[in-house]
């Protein structure tokens, strides 16, 4: 065990350290988190349109009129369907940060270069007809949304990057002497964005040449799709799971390193679900952004909420008396870094096998139960992983008791894990706690 | 005294924050103390006399320090065990420590 805690630190640690502080990576998490606050205020919304009560469609549509719902859901569609818009312009706004050049100058053209590779048009099938008609002069929604979160991330942190490269290969438009400074510097913008429009222009029209037609079906058939498919299954969520919790084991943030990653692929998985719930289909994915923050770690990284009740009622040694009284509040909300950093968990052997193994298997039980039909799937209502366990599983599944009870459950194998090595680890304090008052 | 602390969300740090205002008060200390996510760092860096960073962003330390030394302001990664008791006392002295040298 003293080995295992060694590879951590020795061979875990640094790489971990490398990504984690890779630019890019970075700039991807920080950028993405630009759609989080538009997401949540879209959610309250999207709760209030599918309460799953029977007779709540008919009272609001004898209230409000038949078309009651397509109202509601406006704001669902300026922060759902937007999120590539607003993740892209953020991720290359965090990246030029990095490189010291305007941010919002490289969020603009980031933009700009997110529309240039979108098509201007929509097929739509007109009722009565056979064969759907082209219609110009609009830009499809979807693509601008979770469909199209892909294309932006590549698209914000390529025009980033020759973005920068023109300004700091200093390839901007010198003006002679006696041009007034700021007339000159109002053209600095200029060269870089339009190197950037230019390559991507030119990419746009060579995809167009090719059967894909259009960027957003190459990134789609190679990237996102595939991706997508092996971050849905059940494997796909272990292993996600487990680096976060490996990471944490060194006491380093996993969910925030491990998240540069996987949040797209979640979050796109989330907006399915709510394209599904808003179509009235069956919800296509177990495993989303809320699976991974509501059921699985609940009290935070390592599912420590149980492990602080314990504490907090069974405890001997005063130590765990005493971190149960200050880790209980906070893991009410999803924190628990007084429990990783002060019991300790990080690097603490005995500990860190629930740790590990806990979320693991919250992972097994939460998939099988969405699986099977017992407990409802996340319905695509993105709440803020700070929300309490049980109000989490509840809302998260459009309000559905059966999200409540699966997280009742995860609660209690949760905790029949987490005991036994509560129970040595609060004896060993116990006895330590005593020979040193003797 | 401006002391600013920083983690992956702000959260957990703050938390520290409310433990550390209630050790300055009992020692007499005027200090101002407040709590940001990383990417937030550097719109504060200025208004600080010193920065703390929460164990588990400690692999942002390399480049904070970077953007620290261009600044003046001495920064460090809090000892984990002070971080995860919530020891406002200790973190305290470690960042007047910081501040002095």
């Amino acid at each position: 065990m003293a080995k295992f805690t060694q590879m951590l630190e020795e061979k875990v640690m640094p790489v971990a350290g490398r990504i984690a502080g890779q630019k890019h990576l970075q700039a991807l998490r920080d950028g993405l988190i630009l759609t989080m606050p538009l997401i949540i205020v879209g959610s309250i919304f999207l709760i209030l349109g599918f309460i799953p009560i029977d007779s709540y469609p008919q009272f609001m549509a004898d209230t409000f009129g038949a078309d009651w719902l397509t109202k509601l859901l406006y704001p669902v569609n300026a922060t759902f369907d937007i999120m590539a818009l607003i993740a892209g312009f953020g991720i290359a706004y965090r990246l030029a940060e990095h490189y010291k050049v305007d941010p919002l100058n490289a969020g603009a053209v980031s933009v700009a270069a997110f529309i240039l590779s979108t098509p201007y048009f929509t097929l739509f099938t007109p009722e009565g007809a056979d064969a759907a008609i082209q219609v110009g002069g609009v830009l499809p929604m979807a693509f601008l949304g979770s469909k199209g979160l892909f294309v932006a991330i590549i698209i914000a942190l390529f025009s980033t990057e020759i973005y920068r490269w023109v300004i700091q290969k200093n390839i901007v438009i010198k003006m002679p002497d006696g041009v007034p400074p700021s007339v000159s510097k109002s053209f600095v913008a200029l060269f870089p964005a339009f190197l950037v429009i230019l390559v991507v222009w030119v990419i746009r029209l060579l995809i167009e040449k090719t059967s894909f037609e259009t960027l957003h079906n190459v990134v789609g058939k190679l990237l996102q799709e595939p991706l997508g498919a092996l971050g849905g299954t059940l494997v796909g969520g272990l292993i996600a799971v487990l680096l976060i919790q490996l990471l944490w084991s060194t006491g380093l943030h996993g969910a925030s390193i491990v998240g540069g990653v996987m949040g797209p692929i979640w979050l796109a998985a989330t907006d399915a679900n709510r394209l599904a719930l808003q179509a009235g289909k069956e919800m296509p994915e177990v495993i989303t952004q809320q699976f991974i923050d509501i059921f699985i770690y609940m009290g935070g990284s390592g599912a420590t909420f149980a492990f602080a009740i314990m504490m907090l009622l069974f405890a001997r040694s005063q130590h765990a008396k005493q971190l149960g009284r200050l880790s209980i509040g906070p893991g009410i909300f999803n924190i628990n870094e007084p429990i990783t950093f002060g019991a300790p968990v990080v690097m603490n052997p005995l500990l860190l096998m629930p740790f590990i193994l806990a979320p693991l298997a919250l992972v097994v039980t939460t998939y099988i139960g969405m699986t099977t039909g017992f407990a409802p799937k996340t319905s695509g209502i993105a709440i803020p992983w700070t929300t309490p366990p049980i109000i989490g599983g509840y809302l998260a599944t459009g309000g559905n008791w059966r999200g409540a009870a699966m997280q009742l459950i995860n609660l209690a194998v949760s905790f029949a894990i987490y005991y036994p090595f509560f129970k040595m680890w609060d004896k060993q304090n116990y006895e330590t706690e005593k020979s040193a008052a003797n | 005294m401006n002391i600013l602390l920083c983690c992956a969300a702000g959260m957990s740090t703050s938390l520290l924050v409310t433990k550390m205002e209630a050790a300055a008060k009992l020692e007499g200390i005027d200090a101002k103390i407040w709590a940001v996510s990383a990417n937030e760092v550097k719109n504060h860096l200025d208004d600080a006399d010193v920065l703390l960073v929460g164990p588990q962003v400690r692999y942002l330390l390399p480049q904070l320090k970077k953007t620290g030394e261009e600044k003046g302001i001495p920064v460090d990664a809090i000892n984990p065990v002070h971080y995860g008791m919530c020891n406002g006392a200790e973190v305290l002295k470690f960042a007047k420590n910081l501040i002095g040298s």
